[in-house]
């Protein structure tokens, strides 16, 4: 599966770079700047930004109309009182995970071909974030008392519950928030000066100046800066696990049947990085072509990135089959109605979708040939992020709907403000990913020239 | 001087384990069950060093690495010490029924949990599965070494490394289900009763974190001379001090996970296990765990000084492997005589004994082949 003898092995080479031939420093700074500074916007920009901006309407008018009626509205209720709204709060905090894994994990491993692509995968992992506080944020039926959620001195005399998962969700996740921003503005701050620096409009130069802080690019500012980098890469790191692991803990920390699994935490993460990379892929594949990023972007990072997607996908269906076999080996006669009502019960096309998009799908990513083929590659993003969404409604809606009392079971279908919401969520998503890749540089300008090679870098200039 | 060196070691290994069976032996006659427990203790200990071999060198293969090309040679050793390893398992297999509650029949006849879990519990499956794990985890090794020999003979990458990684791929995932299933045998079983889903991973960390200490101990002793001693140099102690440094983390993460879990959960199915394991002695112990297993480790390998030193690394290393040792007493040991401790000595000279014809044998295949990595030429001139 990984030979290919028909391929000479001056072709592997030149394909496994991580950069292209012939670029310098300078190719590299025009290039990704001027989609910023010099090209005039696309219509193909305009036309996605104004799909993605009448989609995220559709999220604000499903956010007002629960504001006015409040969540009687969604399909929440007895049996099944976490629906959409956990769902794709859980969908979107792992869909993050791979942007943190990206610039904090793998920079501290010193792997190369993360330069280009941790630059939006970071803004991806904000925007997910975003995206995905929203939904516990207007599950609280208040969101104006939100703040109630963090410990503080007050008159009620109210204290948040610390045994409870659901607030080490609050502190969880607005760490992650924070890091994985500041990580994000901190790492763009000399990129911002080059365009400062380069741009010819006025308005330009001021939005960019302010945003660089000063930056002159001295000695002394680049040795803090590799400092603060190093430092928030080790902080961000543990947040790669933590965060899916406390997400895991809201459900394991409970006895219902299908959540009180011990593999939940790994199992969590794993999957969280799974449709991260997928995530990942679906944004770099059209983004790469529509630029004309594929020298910067190379079939290197495919590769790369289909790697991880098949071994965290692996360690996913490690967990389906782990919590299979404790079913029946528990003894525990719950468990194991559980597990066939997965297999066979009314929701049963769900779980087998989620095993064909989850488990079957990516091993055709064991053979070179796929990986390389940009076209299956998307299409196989698409069915794991498809996959992850099932998971979690497999494991949410269809562990409660029918626990230890027969005659308190009942369905779970979600309303169309469900899916409004829902939908319009994936709108927030696309308006913010448009309007960062129009204002900011997608690609880490300064660290893409760290990997030109020296001899071209220079003949050139 | 390294060949002299080796079989120093070995004729040491080798008199410190026979005298330590001998011992052990003498106990089997007046205490036979403790003597069964405490060597299946020991044998435990000691499989999870190759297995461990086993996982981190096809890890290698497949995201490559100064640090494992260096260590290539020791791993690839200690993946060839399976064939004792399949042997030291055979006298547990004989005395099952002494070990194993599920493998009595009187005992499952009153237990309808253990009646429900006979058709996996069952002294024939259970010897069909031992000898399956074996032939896979014998087969990948076998491979592996013939590959690499392969790869060493042709100098050319060519040909060679891509059967490496395939074979890698598809042995980790094989790696992953039968060292998964092991743990649930060999171990879980002892508790008939009790489950846990981590249960696998916990074990497979471990043995990580056990080889990985091991490794880097004869690492420490290896580049006193050549030809390690001009090519390991302090970084890549560095990153094998950051391996092990990753595995503790992921054996406390493991093992906090689970317990959170249980405890928060509190099941009368599930906690017997945390209760036997808190109580009186052994809740001591358990907060030595967390002291010298997790939080003393994590803190000396903090430090950039103690992983670029080879022999302070070494020190950490063997502090490790003590604490390995301890865990797995922990785990195992109280699913014999539930809460009241009772550590027998041959708890301690039954693993050396084992231990001690393990290292003799690892030494044999190491000073076997030469120790010059295979792909020596891709290291760069390190820090």
């Amino acid at each position: 599966m990984e030979h290919d003898e028909q391929q000479p092995s001056k072709a592997v080479d030149t394909e496994y770079e991580v950069i292209e031939p012939g670029h310098s420093y300078r190719s590299v700074t025009d290039h990704i700047s001027a989609i910023v500074l010099t090209r005039k916007t696309p219509k193909t920009w305009l036309i996605g930004f104004g799909v993605s901006f009448m989609v995220l309407s559709l999220l604000l008018m499903s956010l007002g109309g629960l504001l006015v009626k409040g969540i009687g509205l969604w399909g929440v209720n007895q049996p099944v009182g976490w629906g959409f709204d956990i769902i794709n709060f859980v969908w979107w905090i792992g869909i993050g995970h791979a942007g943190t894994l990206i610039s904090a994990i793998l920079l501290l491993l010193r792997q190369d071909w993360r330069t280009s692509i941790n630059r939006f995968a970071e803004a991806m992992t904000l925007f997910a974030v975003a995206c995905a506080g929203i939904y516990p944020v207007f599950h609280t039926g208040r969101p104006w008392l939100a703040y109630w959620l963090f410990p503080y001195p007050n008159t009620m005399g109210t204290w948040p519950q610390v045994l409870s998962p659901l607030v080490w969700d609050v502190f969880a996740v607005s760490t992650y928030a924070t890091v994985s921003a500041l990580f994000w503005y901190v790492g763009m701050i000399p990129d911002l000066a080059t365009l400062r620096d380069r741009a010819r409009a006025k308005g330009a130069k001021i939005f960019y100046g302010m945003l660089a802080m000063g930056w002159r690019g001295s000695a002394r500012h680049w040795a803090r800066y590799e400092t603060a980098s190093l430092l928030l890469a080790g902080l961000a790191t543990p947040l790669v696990i933590s965060v899916h692991t406390v997400v895991s803990f809201d459900f394991a920390v409970g006895i219902i049947p299908g959540w009180h699994a011990t593999i939940f935490p790994p199992y969590f993460v794993a999957g969280a990085i799974f449709a991260g990379f997928a995530m990942v892929l679906t944004l770099s594949i059209p983004l790469r072509v529509f630029y004309k990023l594929e020298d910067f972007i190379t079939n290197r990072h495919l590769d790369n990135m289909a790697k991880v997607m098949l071994a965290t996908g692996l360690i996913v269906g490690y967990g389906y089959m782990m919590e299979t076999f404790m079913a029946w080996y528990s003894g525990n006669p719950y468990e194991s109605f559980l597990m066939k009502n997965r297999f066979s019960g009314p929701y049963m096309w769900f779980y087998w979708a989620l095993i064909t998009c989850n488990v079957l799908a990516p091993q055709i990513l064991w053979w070179r040939r796929f990986r390389r083929n940009v076209t299956m590659l998307f299409v196989v993003s698409i069915i794991v992020s498809i996959g992850m969404w099932l998971e979690r409604f497999i494991i949410i809606p269809v562990s409660l709907h029918r626990d230890f009392l027969p005659s308190s079971w009942g369905m779970y279908w979600p309303t169309s403000w469900d899916w409004m919401t829902f939908i319009g969520t994936l709108g927030l998503f696309a308006s913010l990913m448009f309007i960062f890749l129009r204002l900011l540089p997608m690609i880490s300008i300064f660290e893409m020239r760290t990997i030109v090679p020296p001899a071209e870098g220079r003949s050139k200039e | 001087m390294t060949a002299e060196r080796l079989s120093g070691m070995r004729n040491k290994a080798l008199i410190a384990g026979a005298a330590a069976l001998a011992v052990t032996a003498a106990g089997m006659a007046a205490n036979p069950d403790q003597f069964w427990r405490s060597y299946l203790l020991g044998f435990l200990y000691w499989a999870g060093v190759p297995v461990g071999c086993l996982a981190l060198l096809m890890l290698h293969h497949l995201v490559g690495g100064g640090w494992g090309i260096v260590i290539r040679r020791t791993l690839e050793a200690g993946t060839r010490t399976l064939p004792l390893v399949a042997v030291l398992i055979l006298p547990v297999l004989m005395n099952i029924p002494r070990l194993y509650l599920w493998a009595q029949p009187d005992k499952v006849a009153h237990d309808e949990l253990l009646k429900h879990k006979a058709p996996y519990l069952n002294t024939p499956f259970f010897l069909g599965r031992t000898a399956f794990y074996f032939a896979v985890w014998m087969a990948l090794a076998w491979l592996l070494n013939k590959y690499s020999d392969g790869q060493e003979k042709s100098q050319s990458d060519g040909t060679w490394k891509p059967k490496l990684q395939l074979v890698s791929g598809l042995g980790l995932l094989l790696y992953g289900l039968t060292a998964t299933f092991a743990s649930v045998d060999w171990v879980m079983s002892l508790d008939p009763h009790w489950f846990s889903t981590i249960y696998g991973v916990m074990f497979m960390v471990g043995g990580a974190l056990t080889a990985m200490s091991f490794v880097i101990v004869v690492m420490s002793r290896l580049v006193r001379s050549e030809p390690m001693a001009a090519l390991m140099k302090p970084n890549h102690f560095h990153d094998l001090g950051n391996l092990m440094f990753a595995f503790v983390m992921l054996w406390a993460y493991v093992s906090f996970s689970q317990y959170l879990i249980i405890w928060s959960g509190n099941l009368p199915e599930e906690i017997p296990w945390y209760l036997h394991r808190f109580h009186g002695a052994w809740g001591y112990v358990a907060v030595a765990l967390l002291l010298f297993h997790f939080a003393l480790p994590f803190v000396l390998l903090l430090l950039r000084t103690i992983k670029r030193k080879a022999q302070v690394l070494a020190a950490v290393a063997i502090g490790m492997l003590i604490m390995r040792l301890v865990d797995m007493a922990w785990v195992v040991t109280p699913s014999f005589h539930g809460e009241h401790i009772s550590l027998h000595w041959m708890d301690v000279t039954a693993p050396v004994g084992i231990g001690g014809l393990w290292v003799a044998f690892f030494l044999t295949q190491l000073s076997r082949r030469t120790l010059e990595p295979v792909e020596a030429h891709l290291l760069e001139g390190g820090h």
